[in-house]
């Protein structure tokens, strides 16, 4: 892995050298800007050239200073610029005029532009940049340096709850679009200089902004240093969505399974912060990606952590049986009506068996139609637009639950079967694991059709094979139930009090292994409240 | 390598499509038996009769509705000179595979049972699709086939009626040819299997006490039914069991019903003799009280115990020496006990073991325990001054 990276950085460096030549016009010499504004403007809207949204505006003041500003229509704060920039320069002028200033630069730097965050570059390059990636460009006549100033400004979402992750108890803020926002709804959960945000450009045109973030010491080194290198070796046109840099950096790409934890819960990433995990922050899509990510991790919900343990435990259980359910039960009703009705109840069977009588598929090819209707439906109600949603579940229920059983082409019990599987699938806290185990659910079903139960076990012995050769950034993927991890089994089995919770993941967290410190039990005091 | 990768793959899911489905059958083509007779016919060949379900007919009235359904059950019959021939010229009337996996109940005609079980019983143990669970039963008086055919108002499926009936009584039901099988192998003990009989009406049918058996598993003569309870007690396979008993003078009855059933036998051998003692223990609570006895006085109590236990003493050394003296069958496994503590005895015993079993000495001894009187002392119907304290 290690080799190919080292191959990869050379090239990459090479192809961005000739990518930046080509950009720029023969007529700018190394892409260096000239003390003459003229000609620094030429070259800027010759790179322009046809982007109407790139504003060129020229100021002179006090009839003595030219200044040209260049930004992008839309993404910087227009009032700001109005009112604290282009007015008082263009009114008032210089306050004490120009004569005593050693650079023009230097004075509007130092004095007129009231900004917080201001830099002054040399390159047409840097500056383009900074122009696209929404800052104001200052150029001034006379300067080789254009002044960069960071007033964005541009539209965006206002924070809101999460519709993938819902709660009834918790904080009901999400992920926005907006890379800064995201950010900030991290640090406000964890103010400690410890929490360290590298950030980082990734893609040749689209430029995004990427962002690891960990708590240095608790995170494990070498993870960091994978989740990095994986990260910066990615080479890629544009980055639209998390989804592609974490199809760039998962460990296993053609598994069924997700390696790598998304969430749109500001919570939940600083939770898997705390535990040692990595998480990466994309611009422009409110998933945030978590590595390394376990098999459990995508079976607990955020909320188990703030209901009642006791409760929690109990709706844990309910969940792993549901789990197994949505992946096993329509190929075991296949194999066991098909191959062993032996092991039916008698009394069951003869029930079954009268609701089969003149069905005219054979039980698998029954199974297959109702689980392809099933997922039909899902995915029609999941693209259309809200109000046809609704109706094409209305219909959908109707057509497969009722119509197909009176007219005798489906039996009763496999439309109990299949949405007792459907309901058992949505019991998935993380979207993503349910599609691995909806999609398992097909060749399950072969497999059930063609060899019945010996079938069904080879089918779950080669998912839990493979299961367990998982790794996700080293981490084992069923850890730590395998390899087990007695300590680990308080937060996957059952969930322990908070207070009992004293360390974590060992596999996962770098050098404090200690989460609180033990003895922290809750109860009355020994004597009662006189003493 | 990846080419040979492939190509492996290919092979491997070739497999499924190659060798799959060769035993799928879908269960609207099977033809599901419940019941199973078997009866003797003429030539040395036997008839088997089966009782199908008629899958349309059980169903939930869910598209029915009117409940103008017909049966829901259906006879076949076939005959041939084993089970198995006999199964083949069943199948030619039938449009569905006959499947033998649910198959609860095997009746054997009483006619059948005295000629002998010995060649008709190897098929039950030998073929997998046939499973051991399944309740034997002897039907007195009537062919298997007359079984049958009887309907019962209560069981969709007669034949599930009569599999309930002997769990009714306190025996462990589906059990009876797997034990059957037992006894008949093993030293020491006889086979025994239940009776059912059809009543008058012939509108159902009644559990009428076992068939005994012997070593040549022929069928050599009947328990009737509280002689049954006497001996499914003794070889420990009762769970309840409802003892009545009138009190000594004659003031009335009492009702216990027992659980916790447990027993003991202790051989002996002295010299020549060889004695056998066997307790009967249970616990139970007192269930009906016709007598004047107030019950919550602990002296009433012992009394009650005592003549509860009376009674089983009779009972039970009545049946042993009905069976000991008229059979000579031992079908409660004294040899069995024998065997186990004294086993270089046994060796010379075993040989002429149903001789010795006639002059085995039996000796009964029953201890129960009332736990419970129930809600009330007295019987609630009496006035102060009758009620015995």
């Amino acid at each position: 892995m290690m080799k190919t990276f080292r191959k990869i950085k050379p090239l990459k460096k090479a192809i961005q050298e000739l990518e930046r030549s080509s950009e720029l016009p023969p007529n700018v010499q190394d892409g260096v800007l000239h003390t003459s504004l003229t000609e620094n403007e030429q070259a800027l809207k010759q790179i322009f050239e046809n982007c109407s949204d790139i504003v060129f505006r020229t100021i002179i003041i006090n009839e003595q200073a030219k200044m040209l500003l260049v930004y992008v229509d839309g993404l910087v704060e227009m009032k700001t610029l109005d009112q604290v920039l282009i007015k008082p320069m263009m009114f008032e002028g210089m306050p004490n005029g120009l004569k005593d200033a050693g650079s023009v630069g230097k004075i509007v730097q130092d004095r007129l532009i009231a900004f917080s965050k201001v830099d002054a570059y040399s390159t047409i390059h840097e500056v383009i940049q900074g122009i696209l990636k929404a800052n104001l460009a200052v150029l001034v006549e006379g300067e080789s340096q254009a002044l960069l100033a960071d007033i964005k400004g541009f539209e965006k979402r206002s924070i809101e709850e999460p519709s993938a992750e819902l709660v009834v108890r918790g904080p009901r803020d999400g992920f926005t679009e907006t890379l800064r926002v995201n950010t900030n709804l991290v640090r406000r959960r964890i103010r400690s200089p410890r929490l360290k945000m590298e950030s980082a450009s990734i893609g040749d045109l689209s430029q995004t902004d990427v962002v690891i973030a960990y708590i240095e010491g608790i995170v494990q080194d070498p993870v960091l240093e994978e989740v990095r290198q994986r990260v910066l070796r990615i080479q890629i046109d544009g980055v639209l969505e998390s989804a592609f840099i974490e199809e760039f950096i998962e460990d296993m790409p053609f598994s069924p399974f997700p390696q790598i934890q998304n969430t749109e819960r500001p919570d939940v990433v600083c939770a898997s912060l705390l535990e040692g995990k990595v998480a990466i922050f994309v611009d422009n899509t409110p998933f945030v990606l978590i590595a390394p990510m376990t098999f459990w991790t995508g079976v607990l919900a955020a909320e188990d952590y703030y209901e009642r343990a006791l409760y929690t435990t109990f709706i844990r259980w309910i969940r792993f049986v549901l789990i197994n359910i949505s992946l096993f039960l329509p190929s075991l009703y296949v194999a066991i009506t098909t191959y062993h009705p032996q092991l039916i109840p008698t009394s069951l069977l003869i029930s079954v068996a009268a609701a089969r009588e003149g069905i005219p598929f054979p039980a698998v090819v029954e199974a297959l139609m109702m689980e392809f209707l099933f997922e039909g439906l899902r995915e029609a109600g999941v693209r259309l637009p809200k109000p046809i949603g609704s109706a094409v579940s209305i219909v959908g229920a109707l057509v497969i639950g009722q119509a197909a059983v009176e007219a005798g082409i489906i039996s009763a019990p496999m439309v109990i079967i299949v949405a007792t599987t459907g309901i058992a699938s949505f019991s998935f806290p993380r979207y993503n694991l349910g599609t691995a185990y909806r999609m398992l659910r097909f060749p399950m079903l072969f497999l059930a059709g063609m060899l019945g139960l010996y079938g069904v076990a080879c089918g779950a012995l080669a998912i839990i094979i493979h299961l367990t050769n998982i790794r996700s950034f080293g981490i084992p993927y069923l850890s730590p139930i395998a390899p087990q991890i007695p300590r680990g089994l308080k937060d996957v089995l059952i969930r322990s009090p908070r207070w009992n919770m004293t360390h974590r993941p060992k596999l996962i967290v770098g050098e404090e292994k200690e989460r609180i410190p033990e003895g922290q039990q809750p109860g009355p005091r020994k004597g009662g409240l006189n003493e | 390598m990846s080419r040979n990768k492939t190509l492996f793959m290919i092979m491997v899911i070739a497999l499924f499509f190659l060798s799959g489905c060769w035993d799928r059958k879908e269960l609207n083509d099977l033809a599901i038996e419940l019941g199973w007779g078997l009866d003797k016919e003429k030539n040395n060949q036997i008839r088997i009769t089966a009782q199908f379900i008629i899958p349309s007919n059980v169903g939930t009235s869910q598209t029915g509705g009117g409940g103008g359904k017909g049966k829901s059950f259906f006879i076949e019959t076939g005959t041939g000179k084993d089970t198995l021939e006999a199964v083949q010229k069943m199948q030619t009337k039938l449009s569905r595979e006959v499947f033998r996996g649910h198959r609860r109940v095997i009746l054997l005609g009483e006619k059948l049972a005295k000629q002998g079980l010995a060649p008709i019983l190897d098929t039950y143990s030998r073929d997998p699709e046939i499973r051991l669970r399944a309740d034997a039963l002897i039907v007195k008086g009537h062919t298997a086939k007359q079984f049958l055919e009887a309907s019962y108002p209560l069981e969709s499926i007669p034949a599930l009626g009569a599999l309930k009936e002997h769990m009714q009584i306190g025996g462990m039901g589906d059990t009876s040819l797997l034990n059957f099988l037992k006894a008949a192998t093993s030293e020491g003990i006889n086979p025994t299997l239940p009776v059912i009989n059809l009543t008058g009406s012939s509108k159902g049918f009644e559990v009428t006490g076992i068939g005994i058996f012997n070593k040549n598993l022929q069928l050599i003569g009947f328990l009737n039914p509280s002689e049954q309870k006497m001996f499914l007690w003794i070889i420990d396979r009762l769970n309840q069991h409802i003892l009545t008993a009138n009190m000594p003078q004659g003031t009335g009855n009492a009702g216990l019903f027992l659980t916790k059933l447990n027993r003991k036998i202790k051989p002996s051998i002295q010299g020549r003799t060889i004695k056998c003692d066997i307790v009967l223990s249970g616990e139970g609570v007192i269930r009906e009280n016709n007598t004047k006895l107030d019950l919550t006085q602990a002296k009433n109590l012992t009394l009650l115990e005592h003549v509860f236990e009376k009674a089983t003493e009779n009972q039970a050394s009545q049946t042993l020496k009905r069976v000991q003296t008229q059979y000579g069958t031992d079908i409660f496994g004294i040899g069995e006990a024998i065997h186990q503590k004294y086993p270089s005895q046994w060796k010379g015993l075993k040989k002429n073991w149903d001789k010795q079993f006639r002059e085995v000495q039996m000796s009964v001894h029953a201890s129960l325990v009332i736990r419970r009187v129930g809600l009330t002392g007295p019987s609630m119907q009496l006035n102060n001054s009758d009620i015995k304290k």
